[in-house]
């Protein structure tokens, strides 16, 4: 556990913004983790733009993808990223509440990396955001060009 | 249809009442037998011009003329009298002796010359009309035919439509459906999760201020956001199977059934279960939705023996007929009261309190949603506190030739 990469949680409910960052904290990875709460927000700082204009270059080591996002919906955002050069080789989860076999379908055919549902259980909420968060930017090597601590 | 038959012949005979165009007859038998009269006259007194003019021997087709206008616009009686008066018009005015009935021997052959002359005109008016007649009749029906085929035609494309119609309400339904079980997988979730994940969170904060009632308190709504979580997902999950494809194969129950049983078998290692399963046919339906269904009956027999020693199992099949299988599930369990079978597979109907035995009454709906999607039936047979016996039925696969050669 020597280098942390960077998580980008895409999600628009401040609730599980919140329970996300205590799992994450819970394990002590909730130091880099960048938050944006719609698509066109997490595309934004993908590409450095608009308010993330000034931000250091590099990609996030994982990005958590939440499908029912305002403007910009997660396929979308999913979409974006798997077809442009810079940005395909990010790792993507997507930790939606939903396990319809639809979007599921298309999460993968988009070329998602993981496909994790929200346990309503809080135990086990956490316990999956933890692994989530120690496999892809502890255990998982990142693509070059990630930013990591 | 008669009504209609009868039309053809009502609507042509309406404009004329003498002549008859379509028949190119005259109608009434006087006025036919009077045509007949006039025009053996009227022959008459051409072939006596003739003669009178010194023209010789033209008698003979002047009659036959007058023979043949008779049948063609009068028909068969008529003529048979035009012939008659023919003769008899030939023999006294034209053969020797004249003006007498009598027929002298040189002549004979000259008069029967002209009588089978006169019947064989008749005969062919005669036999056109039959096949004229005959042509008629057809077209008719012909006729009658293509109306009712049209009619037909009609009511097809009617019921097509309608038909259409009724698919396009069904697909908008679904569509609706689809988008609510939708909805309600992403949307409903999220706040359950917030209200465990924050009161595990107060629990977690202020366990150490709180009294043993508050600490109480905080557990129940954990477990009812819990629950409530499984009924949602359970809810799902049985609307899924109402509108997932299912992918038919040929499926050996006895090998599915063992797997369940031994899948259960893992969860039920400290309890006293004496497992019977007979011998199982191999049925035609989608494996994953079969297995859903055996799990459910055989965890529910596990479920309601609990407080068995030994819990007996019985997994077997009656030999309904060629075509289909029954299959059962025994236990000696709790039971239930028949009186309330009409609830056993409803959705969220129970018939234990939640203290007794746990669950969210959906198994059994879920068992009955895919049974009848393969088209078969469910039952059940239960007394209370001796045990129950579910039973389902499933369309039998083809013979084992046809399934090997299907087999993947």
């Amino acid at each position: 556990m020597t280098t942390l990469g960077r998580i980008l949680i895409v999600e628009d409910d401040p609730n599980d913004v919140e329970l996300t960052l205590t799992a994450l904290a819970d394990y002590n990875l909730a130091n880099e983790v960048v938050i944006t709460r719609d698509g066109q927000q997490a595309l934004d700082y993908l590409y450095c733009r608009g308010e993330f204009s000034t931000r250091a270059t590099g990609n996030p080591a994982v990005m958590l993808l939440d499908l029912k996002l305002p403007k910009v919906d997660g396929l979308e955002v999913l979409q974006q990223i798997k077809s442009d050069e810079r940005l395909k080789m990010i790792p993507v989860v997507v930790l939606t509440s939903s396990h319809e076999e639809k979007d599921v379908m298309r999460s993968y055919s988009l070329g998602v990396n993981a496909y994790v549902v929200k346990p309503v259980d809080f135990h086990e909420f956490v316990n999956a955001v933890k692994e989530l968060g120690v496999f892809w930017a502890v255990i998982n090597a990142p693509p070059p060009g990630s930013v990591t601590k | 249809m008669t009504r209609l038959a009868e039309e053809p012949t009502r609507g042509v005979r309406r404009p004329l009442t003498y002549w008859n165009p379509e028949f190119q007859r005259i109608h009434s038998p006087i006025l036919r037998y009077g045509f007949s009269v006039v025009s053996v006259t009227i022959a008459f007194a051409v072939a006596f011009a003739l003669q009178h003019f010194r023209f010789r021997d033209v008698e003979v087709p002047v009659f036959t003329v007058a023979i043949a206008f008779t049948t063609w616009y009068a028909g068969a009686g008529p003529s048979v009298l035009a012939v008659v008066l023919c003769s008899v018009c030939f023999d006294y005015f034209f053969t020797e002796p004249l003006y007498s009935l009598e027929i002298s021997n040189r002549d004979l052959p000259y008069f029967f010359i002209f009588l089978a002359w006169a019947g064989i005109v008749a005969s062919f008016s005669a036999v056109r009309r039959r096949i004229e007649d005959s042509l008629r009749k057809t077209r008719d029906n012909l006729q009658v035919e293509v109306k009712q085929r049209r009619r037909q035609e009609d009511e097809i494309r009617k019921l097509n439509q309608e038909l259409s119609q009724r698919a396009a309400e069904l697909e908008a339904t679904n569509e609706e459906l689809e988008s609510f079980a939708y909805s309600v997988s992403h949307d409903l979730r999220a706040p359950l999760r917030h209200m465990a994940g924050y009161s595990e969170l107060l629990q977690r904060q202020a366990s150490s201020a709180l009294d043993e009632k508050s600490q109480r308190f905080i557990r129940t709504i954990l477990d009812s956001a819990k629950r409530m979580g499984n009924l949602i997902d359970d809810l799902l999950a049985f609307s899924r199977i109402g509108r997932a494809e299912t992918r038919k194969t040929a499926v050996d129950l006895e090998h599915l059934v063992q797997e369940v049983v031994a899948e259960i078998g893992q969860d039920t290692k400290d309890r006293d279960i004496a497992w019977k399963i007979g011998a199982l046919p191999v049925c035609y339906g989608d494996r994953s939705m079969l297995k859903l269904v055996v799990t459910n009956l055989v965890s529910n027999a596990v479920k309601f023996t609990r407080m068995r020693r030994p819990a007996e199992i019985e997994i077997g099949c009656v030999d309904r007929n060629e075509k289909e299988v029954e299959v059962f599930v025994r236990d000696n369990g709790a039971g239930f009261d028949m009186q309330y079978i009409n609830k056993l597979f409803g959705v969220f109907q129970r018939l234990h309190l939640p203290e007794q035995f746990e669950g969210t009454g959906i198994g059994l709906a879920t068992v009955q949603r895919i049974v009848h999607r393969h088209g078969g039936k469910v039952r059940g047979e239960g007394t209370v506190d001796q045990g129950a016996t579910f039973y389902f039925s499933l369309p039998k696969a083809q013979g084992p030739a046809e399934r090997k050669a299907n087999a993947p």
